[in-house]
């Protein structure tokens, strides 16, 4: 749905409006109204909320597996693919689940592994940090905490992300 | 722009993450919308096959998307003059809302980004905007896709400006202009150093 041509002076440029199918169909009266539209969008989700959790748990044992398979192998990369696609994934759902904390540690998780593709060297200790915190995250007394609950938690993921961050400056002088 | 209410009943919606978790949750949500035609993909390769097989209204696609990433599909969407969806609006997902990467999906025509995690409120808040948005699309040797120079004033359904912000809108004067001698005089004073 192409409209006409916009007046324009540069003839290497063309402009237009289109009026897509989408945009013409979503404007028909009779759409669904924004609170009811939310309203039932929670219901969905909350239908697979308790399924949700035991994704979750597995999810991290899992990653908490990969960790450890990193000591027995040479090649570490393929490990550190799988513990990253995993923290990205319960990032990008927990806090729409109603799982912030999760979203928080596996967020800072991500930006620690991020580190390591700029260049940071391999530190154990930083990793088996952030699985733990995951494993602690993921509790039945822990998983509806949210990050403010949890001050002393948060503070030392942020700081080992900060110190992982320096590590892939280049040294001055 | 007041209303912002969408139908998105008998519209093809096409969700791409690789994230199996992520597209149930975006599914969850366009069903509480009343979307009742919902692809899911988990890769670039699903993106394309999808739009070869099928009308697609609306993509809705996750800045990572495997193997290259979504930016390089919407790239790949708007750039080859042959492909019908080439106006396609595209809704991009991304769990690094920096300014970098917004400026990256804008500078490949993305219609509008979404970050993750979302809310169902800010995901339909996006879909109103895109339906409502009456953006011009460009098409010049080096863009094609929705022209990058605009400014969100405030989504349709009302979120995004506070209820106390005030109007854009510039108000009939209510007192003659000043005259030439008077700007003169104002900054002659300036000039002068001159407090009055």
């Amino acid at each position: 749905m192409t409209g006409k041509p916009a007046a324009n002076p540069d003839p290497n440029v063309r402009i237009f409006f289109v009026d897509t199918r989408f945009q013409q169909m979503a404007r028909r009266p009779g759409g669904v109204p924004k609170e009811l539209a939310i309203q039932q969008a929670e219901s969905q989700i909350e239908t697979f909320k308790e399924e949700f959790v035991d994704w979750v748990e597995q999810e991290i044992q899992d990653i908490s597996a990969a960790f450890k398979a990193i000591s027995n192998s040479s090649d570490i990369v393929p490990q550190l693919g799988d513990i990253d696609r995993r923290c990205r994934q319960l990032r990008d759902t927990g806090t729409t689940m109603g799982l912030e904390l999760i979203t928080f540690v596996a967020d800072n998780f991500c930006k620690v592994l991020d580190t390591l593709k700029d260049g940071a060297p391999y530190d154990a200790d930083v990793i088996s940090c952030h699985v733990d915190a995951l494993l602690l995250a993921k509790q039945k007394n822990y998983r509806n905490l949210r990050p403010d609950q949890v001050i002393e938690m948060t503070n030392g993921l942020q700081k080992i992300l900060d110190r992982a961050k320096k590590s892939t400056e280049p040294a001055i002088g | 722009m007041k209303n912002g209410t969408v139908n998105l009943r008998d519209l093809t919606i096409l969700i791409a993450d690789a994230g199996s978790y992520t597209r149930r949750i975006v599914y969850g949500m366009l069903r509480g919308f009343g979307a009742n035609r919902i692809l899911e993909v988990g890769d670039a390769g699903g993106v394309l096959a999808a739009l070869t097989h099928q009308k697609v209204d609306i993509l809705i696609c996750d800045a990572k998307l495997p193997p290259h990433d979504g930016l390089a599909v919407t790239y790949a969407i708007r750039r080859n003059s042959d492909n019908e969806n080439r106006t396609l609006p595209i809704l991009m997902m991304t769990s690094d809302a920096q300014q970098g990467t917004v400026k990256k999906a804008r500078d490949v025509g993305v219609s509008m980004v979404v970050a993750k995690p979302m809310s169902p409120t800010t995901l339909y808040d996006r879909l109103a905007w895109v339906a409502y948005d009456r953006r011009q699309f460009i098409d010049c040797p080096t863009y094609f896709g929705p022209d990058r120079r605009f400014k969100i004033e405030g989504y349709p359904t009302g979120v995004g400006r506070r209820a106390s912000d005030k109007s854009i809108e510039i108000s009939e004067m209510s007192e003659p202009n000043l005259d030439q001698d008077d700007i003169d005089s104002l900054f002659m004073a300036a000039r002068a150093g001159q407090s009055e």
